[in-house]
This record gives structure tokens, sequence and C-alpha cells, in this order.
């Protein structure tokens, strides 16, 4: 297997794999999406809140609002020796909010959370999370956990994780009547005309909708759209949580550890 | 009632982007350039933004009354 970057920020990493197929690479996106675990809010104490907005809605944006995460200082609860129901020092982190409009209406922002560990907080400091009056106040406690995302989508680390099929696209040689209704239509603008030449300007644009081909008036077409069989363009764009080439790590690693225990279930039943 | 945190469809974060966005369209850009600017690509997050109407600034207004008549009470 071959992989080559596209692209890579921090939010944003875009691969091409080679050499790979359809259950590996869909493996690797579910476990993404649903299995690789990230820090979120997950139980909010109210001490004070004159806000208009009621504590369960900004519990909820709290919750939804990402954090950045340090997998190797904390673990999963369910993983955690202390087995405690209210967490530890290894599987919880404690944040405040203490917000009070004192002269006007103001917005409090996430970027007021003070969190114990100052590793752990919010990935961006301009979320809104509550607009006061003049003398309201929100006063509250939150502790965020480590948790997964077939549990709840605030544990996602990735907002998008997708793979498409390396395209290929043959030019037509002869046949051709260079209507160019082709490039017209291609809503990627995959293709360029230059003085009536039909030329292929973004391959990796394509999404293999075959408009093209439709929208040619000849029957069959000339121009033909086939894909790599096991070549696939992955693109991973993270919530900040992690950065995208962790969640893809942290992926192949959890495939790994759970073929391993099913393995070792095997084994033990002697099949 | 106040901008969501997350796109509701994607997850992806669209709340901090809020306040650029309204500052921008209101010095009267266009907003698919801004939201162009701002990274956001997919419809789901661009429909987050483009169709959010700040309610809370509306219920705002009754509160900042009230406390200005209390005010004006407490002065004489």
């Amino acid at each position: 297997m071959k992989i080559e970057v596209l692209e890579k920020n921090d939010t944003n990493l875009r691969i091409i794999v080679k050499d790979a197929d359809i259950p590996l690479m869909n493996a690797i996106r579910r476990l993404a999406l649903a299995e690789v675990p990230c820090m979120a809010i997950e139980e909010v104490v109210m001490i004070e809140n004159s806000s208009i907005l009621q504590d369960e809605i900004i519990a909820h944006r709290l919750g939804l609002t990402p954090l950045k995460t340090d997998l190797a200082s904390y673990n999963l609860p369910d993983e955690c020796p202390c087995q405690s129901e209210f967490g530890c020092q290894q599987c919880r982190v404690t944040l405040t909010l203490d917000a009070e409009a004192k002269d006007a209406t103001r917005t409090v922002y996430s970027g007021e959370i003070v969190s114990e560990n100052p590793e752990i907080i919010p990935v961006s400091d301009t979320i809104p999370i509550v607009k006061l009056a003049k003398n309201q106040k929100l006063k509250l406690e939150a502790y965020a956990r480590l948790g997964k995302g077939k549990v709840h989508a605030k544990w996602q680390p990735v907002s998008m994780c997708a793979y498409k099929y390396y395209p290929k696209i043959t030019l037509p040689e002869e046949d051709c009547e260079n209507c160019s209704k082709c490039a017209d239509i291609c809503s990627k603008r995959v293709f360029a005309v230059k003085d009536g030449k039909l030329s292929v300007r973004s391959l990796l644009d394509c999404t293999l909708c075959m408009d093209c081909v439709e929208a040619c008036p000849k029957n069959p077409s000339p121009l033909k759209i086939e894909w790599e069989k096991n070549v696939f363009i992955m693109n991973i764009e993270s919530t900040g949580a992690l950065p995208p080439e962790r969640v893809l790590k942290e992926a192949y690693k959890l495939l790994g550890k759970q073929l391993n225990e099913f393995e070792e279930l095997i084994k033990a039943e002697q099949l | 009632m106040i901008i969501p945190v997350r796109c509701f469809t994607c997850g992806k974060l669209v709340g901090d982007r809020w306040d650029e966005f309204s500052r921008r369209i209101k010095t009267g850009e266009n907003a698919g350039d801004v939201l162009d600017s701002l990274g956001i690509k997919r419809y789901c997050c661009r429909r987050m933004l483009l169709s959010n109407v700040e309610i809370i600034d509306e219920v705002l207004r009754f509160y900042e009354e009230a406390e200005k008549r209390k005010e004006a009470r407490n002065f004489y």
C-alpha cells in the first residue's frame, strides 16, 4: 500500500491511498467516525443561571463545543482503573465558567471557560455560549470526559471522513464533434476547452457523476469515465479536537486492536 | 435563538465564525464570498450561517428595557 499526501493542514487531510480495497477504507472511515475517542463536556453543574437560555440548552451548547484532546494522559471512563461514576484525575477534566454582564448586554464566549488542565480547552475562543443582559449571571462547573462518536455525535473527532475512487478519464481521440457539452454540464469543472480541444483540468475533482457522458450527443459516448479499482482519495476533516493525521493513526490502531481481540476469542473457543 | 455551535448535519464547528460573518454581511459583502473566505465549503454548513436569525437579541431587548425602568425608578 502506498500513501500520497495531497493536502495537509490543522483541520484537513487529503490523501491518495493506492493498492487498498473498499472493506479496509470503509473500516477506517467508520472507526474514525464512531470509535476514535475525543474529549467533550458530559456533565454540567449549574450554580447560577439568570440568563434567558435554559440550563439544558446551555449544557447542550457546552457539550457540543469541541475540546482539544490529549489521548495519552486520559482514559475512557469504562477503562479507567478508578471505576467511579464521578471520575478521577485520569478520566475527567473540570472546567468552570463564571460570567456576568456588569454594564451592558454582552456575549459570553468559549474563551472564558477556565480549565483545570490548560491543554484541554475549547478549540476556538470565539464560540458564543450565551448572551447576557445587564445584571444577568452565569456560573457553572462542567466535567469533560473521553467518549466515542457512536454514543453521541459530540464525541466525533471528525466532521467529515469520506473516500472516493480515483477517477480515470479517457478523452475521445477521434469521433468527437467538439461540441463541449460535456465541459459545460460538469458541476466540478473538470474539463477545460481550449481552441475547441477538450482537456482535463482537475482530474481529482471528478465525482464520477457521469453527467458528461449523458450530455454527449453521441451514443455510446466516445468520452470514457472510469475509476481505478484499488486507488482511493480519502478526505478527513477534523473538528479540531485531534489533528486529522492523529485520527487516522488512532483508527488504524483500533482496527488492529479489535482484530486481535477477535483472534483471541476464536482461540479461546478452539474453533 | 442563538447561532448553533455545530452544523446540524455534519458536525463542523460553525458557531465561532458567526461574529465575523454577520459583521461582514452588514458591510454589504456578498454572503457566498464571505462563506468561501471563512472556509465553509459544504452547503449543510453554509445554510447554518446563512439562515440564522439571532432571535436572542430581540428577546434581550425586553430585559434591557426592564433594567432601564428599574434604574429610572431608583433615580427619582
